[in-house]
């Protein structure tokens, strides 16, 4: 691009609600860009070349950042277009934009990487990202765009499972869909969307924007099977006689519990129960919705990753005080900053160095207090970067009345137990192909990374979908031959 | 994916039975596991327990005890032809079904639903089954169904006083059973026992059967959400570790069970749910 732009240093900031207001309610906090505001901030990006754009580099999926974000300015008097064009570069790296332009850690990805920072602010990539997405939903834009390509597929007559129908599983099933295979999903909740619907909550990542997602990948042809729990309702085994391929994405679902004394005590929830009773059953709206949550006035939450937040900012909105307890320090909190700036703005408080040593309950059986060991940090780091730390022998005990555990997860177990499938450390094992132990199943996302984040899981299932469609088609021509 | 209600039927006061094309479950269900239905809209996870099923026609049936407003919302607003709107399943590990010898299998109130597919099991494995069903008089359900199925059946029903609440109810399942599981250790000899209840009740037993020294095995109830091992609600103290019933059990062995933190932890919900039946209550009436 020949034209040299007016370096603008300052970041075109989206309108948010102010906390005091949207601490009673689970609507969603930030507001989004206009269409004039995001060619505004459009405007500011450098359009660096894309083999060099370091911000393409930094992002998981590789989305042609300084293409879309071109486009905006391009078309700017047909807003239409401009969306749709700039959609158009975003699908082909990246199916769920409106969701990762709400949850992906930019900070730490495209943003972190972005040239503009020398000088001034960041491009705000991914409220840019948003944007596109949020208009061409609105506008049905992106419809138009699926309407145009459903025709064009080609049929393989070929069928895949998929197992789990959170981030990685949508998109290998949205991929392999493209390609004309028959895909099928196996998920085992009565909704799809893995954590983006059962723990991601509402005042983040609207629900109707993932159910929106999800219609547009049935339009594509993909049948989804819920309430089908693999490793119960149908083995893996069962899956490859029907099928040509399986997909695993079944996620990183089972919590992890801290080995201390009255872990069981009423009050304790794991941050996935009290997720899941928010946001996938509806508790804050209890008894409109029959399920229950229980939420004291002195709230513990437990670990400090973007698990952490969610759960100490729903709790907020329930009228509680919220503390994060984490044995770390600031430094190594792991949500993403945009997170731990809003749950600050709600009125969350944050405790550092405190390592939960035991739960202690009153004389129903339900939690009263949490005792801490106080942590200090060395000056070695362990393998993740983080400080090592320490206990110092001295004990803290606060107040509580509930207990919100997020300290992490493991993968689902049902899926682990698969005969022959091998696993290290709860972690499906898979080789560059992102195949498993058993041939023609695949698997990627949590299962084979831990917990991670949604771009990554999408990204393997994006990797995945190509290497099964490669398998598939070798498999194809073998039997033609 | 809504599944459809074949039959509906009262078979005692507060006993209503589903009969649920869910070709999924039946195809695969075993004796002692679940299935999670979700029945509205804005309705809640329940667990509940197949109790027939027919592999072929792919149907299963479900009996509930009308106890909350879940329950009481499916017995008062499903009709056969309607859809429930999930079945989840089937979940939880099978009973041990193998040669023990003689089995007394004990249902506490309506616990006797879930004993009657693994009773039945247990018989055509070759042991020779007692089943004992202990609640309030009314409830005799399923009494031909066990005698054409298990060795000998016996219902131990007593009445109910003015003015008892459930408490009163539930204590005095445990009473009953615990007497009479009492009277038919002591007369008899037996290699196993089971139970399902009740979580009260079923440490009452389990005091009884403990002084016996024989082998027993309890299906729990504690409360659950998705039952596929995701959240943790489930979690029971087993053998000094937590297990979550929906995917380690929901059998133990019922020395290892930790039954105290079991009964407080099932009790954690029981102000709400009340509030929730009463509004439910008074929205039928109108108000
Ligand atoms: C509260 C919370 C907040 C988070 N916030 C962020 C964030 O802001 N940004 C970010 O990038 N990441 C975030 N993450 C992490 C991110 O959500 C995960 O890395 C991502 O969802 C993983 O995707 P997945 O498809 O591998 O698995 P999941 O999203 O876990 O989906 C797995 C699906 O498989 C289903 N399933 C499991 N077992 C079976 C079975 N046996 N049979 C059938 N179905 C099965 C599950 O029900 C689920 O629907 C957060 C995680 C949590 C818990
Ligand atoms: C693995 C498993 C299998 C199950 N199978 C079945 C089944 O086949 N059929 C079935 O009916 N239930 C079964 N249950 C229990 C059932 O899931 C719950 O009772 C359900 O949550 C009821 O929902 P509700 O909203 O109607 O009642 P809730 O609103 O949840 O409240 C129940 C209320 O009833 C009271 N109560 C509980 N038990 C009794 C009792 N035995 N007698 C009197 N009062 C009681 C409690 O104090 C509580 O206040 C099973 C549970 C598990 C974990
Ligand atoms: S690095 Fe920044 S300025 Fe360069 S293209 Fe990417 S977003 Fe634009
Ligand atoms: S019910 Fe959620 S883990 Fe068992």
């Amino acid at each position: 691009m020949a034209v040299r732009r007016k370096l603008i240093k300052e970041r075109v900031p989206t309108p948010e609600r102010p906390a005091e207001e949207r601490i009673h309610d689970f609507k969603e906090v930030n507001l989004g860009y206009t269409f004039e505001l995001a060619v505004k901030e459009a405007e500011r990006c450098l359009q660096c070349p894309v083999n060099y754009a370091p911000c393409i580099k930094g992002c998981p999926v590789h989305i042609n950042i300084p293409g879309f974000i071109g486009k905006l300015v391009e078309y700017r008097d047909d807003p239409d277009k401009a969306v749709k064009e700039a959609l158009q570069v975003i699908w082909a790296c990246n199916s769920l934009p409106a969701t990762t332009g709400r949850v992906c850690p930019q900070e730490d990805q495209c943003e972190m990487n972005c040239v503009m920072g020398r000088v001034g602010d960041k491009i705000n990539i991914g409220k840019l990202e948003r944007f596109v997405a949020d208009y061409a939903r609105e506008k049905g834009i992106d419809e138009e765009l699926l309407f145009e390509m459903v025709p064009k597929i080609e049929k393989k007559g070929q069928k895949v499972a998929i197992i789990g129908a959170g981030p990685a599983g949508l998109t290998a099933a949205g991929e392999l869909a493209k390609l004309g295979y028959d895909v099928t999903i196996y998920e085992a909740l009565h909704e799809p969307g893995g954590v983006l619907i059962y723990g991601i909550p509402e005042f983040r990542l609207p629900k109707s924007i993932v159910q929106s997602e999800i219609e547009k990948l049935k339009k594509l042809g993909v049948k989804i099977l819920t309430d089908h729990i693999v490793g119960r309702t149908v083995t893996i085994e069962e899956l490859l006689q029907e099928y040509d391929a399986v997909f695993i994405g079944s996620g990183a679902g089972t919590p992890r519990l801290i080995n201390a004394p009255g872990i069981n005590l009423n009050g304790i929830y794991t941050a996935n129960e009290f997720l899941t009773r928010v946001n996938l059953m509806k508790a804050y709206k209890f008894p409109e919705y029959d399920t229950p949550v229980k939420v004291g006035k002195k709230v513990i939450v437990i670990g400090a990753g973007n698990t952490a937040m969610d759960a100490a900012r729903s709790a907020r909105r329930f009228g509680a005080e919220v503390i994060i307890a984490y044995r770390r320090g600031p430094e190594d909190v792991s949500a993403r900053v945009e997170e731990v700036h809003h749950a600050k703005e709600e009125g969350v408080k944050f405790e550092f160095f405190l390592n939960p040593v035991e739960f202690i309950g009153d004389e129903n059986g339900n939690v009263k207090a949490v005792k801490f060991e106080k942590m200090k940090a060395l000056d070695e780091r362990d393998k993740r970067g983080k400080r090592k730390i320490v206990g110092t022998g001295e004990y803290v005990t606060i107040e509580a009345d509930t207990v919100i555990i997020a300290i992490g997860k493991h993968p689902n177990r049902l899926i682990i137990n698969t005969p022959g499938l091998k696993v290290e450390r709860g972690r499906i094992v898979v080789d560059e192909n992102l195949m498993t132990s058993i041939p023609g199943v695949f698997a990627g996302g949590d299962a084979i990374r831990g917990e991670a984040t949604v771009i990554l899981a999408m990204g393997d299932g994006r990797r995945a979908a190509k290497a099964i469609h490669e398998y598939l088609t070798k498999k194809r021509e073998g039997q033609n031959a | 994916m809504p599944y459809k209600i074949l039959d509906k039927k009262e078979l005692a006061p507060k006993h209503v039975m589903y009969k649920i094309e869910a070709p999924h479950v039946a195809r695969k269900v075993q004796p002692g596991q679940f299935v999670i239905v979700r029945a509205f809209p804005n309705g809640e996870r329940i667990p509940l327990t197949p109790v027939m099923w027919d592999r072929e026609d792919g149907w299963i049936v479900l009996i509930t005890f009308v106890r909350g407003k879940t329950t009481m919302r499916m017995a008062n607003e499903l009709k056969p032809g309607d859809p429930i709107l999930n079945v989840a399943g089937p979940l939880g590990n099978p009973a041990p079904i193998e040669k023990f010898g003689r089995v007394l299998a004990v249902g506490l109130s309506a616990g006797i639903v879930e004993v009657f597919p693994i009773a039945k099991a247990l018989q055509e494995a070759g042991n020779d089954v007692t089943t004992l069903h202990v609640a309030p008089a009314p409830m005799a359900i399923l009494k031909d169904e066990f005698r054409e199925n298990v060795s000998r059946h016996i219902f131990e029903g007593f009445e109910i006083q003015e003015g008892w609440r459930t408490k009163e109810i539930v204590a005095e399942i445990a009473r009953r059973g615990a007497e009479k599981v009492k009277e038919l250790l002591s007369e008899e000899n037996f290699d196993f026992v089971l139970t399902v209840g009740p979580a009260g009740a079923q440490k009452a037993v389990f005091n009884v059967v403990k002084e016996f020294g024989i082998p027993m095995h309890a299906d729990l109830h504690p409360i659950m959400v998705d039952g596929t091992g995701m959240c943790g609600a489930c979690r029971v103290m087993v053998g000094g570790e937590v297990k979550f019933a929906c995917i380690d059990g929901p059998g133990f062995d019922a020395y290892k069970v930790d039954w105290d933190e079991l009964i407080h932890r099932v009790g954690f919900y029981t102000d709400l749910e009340r509030k929730a039946l009463e509004e439910y209550l008074k929205s039928l009436r109108g108000e």
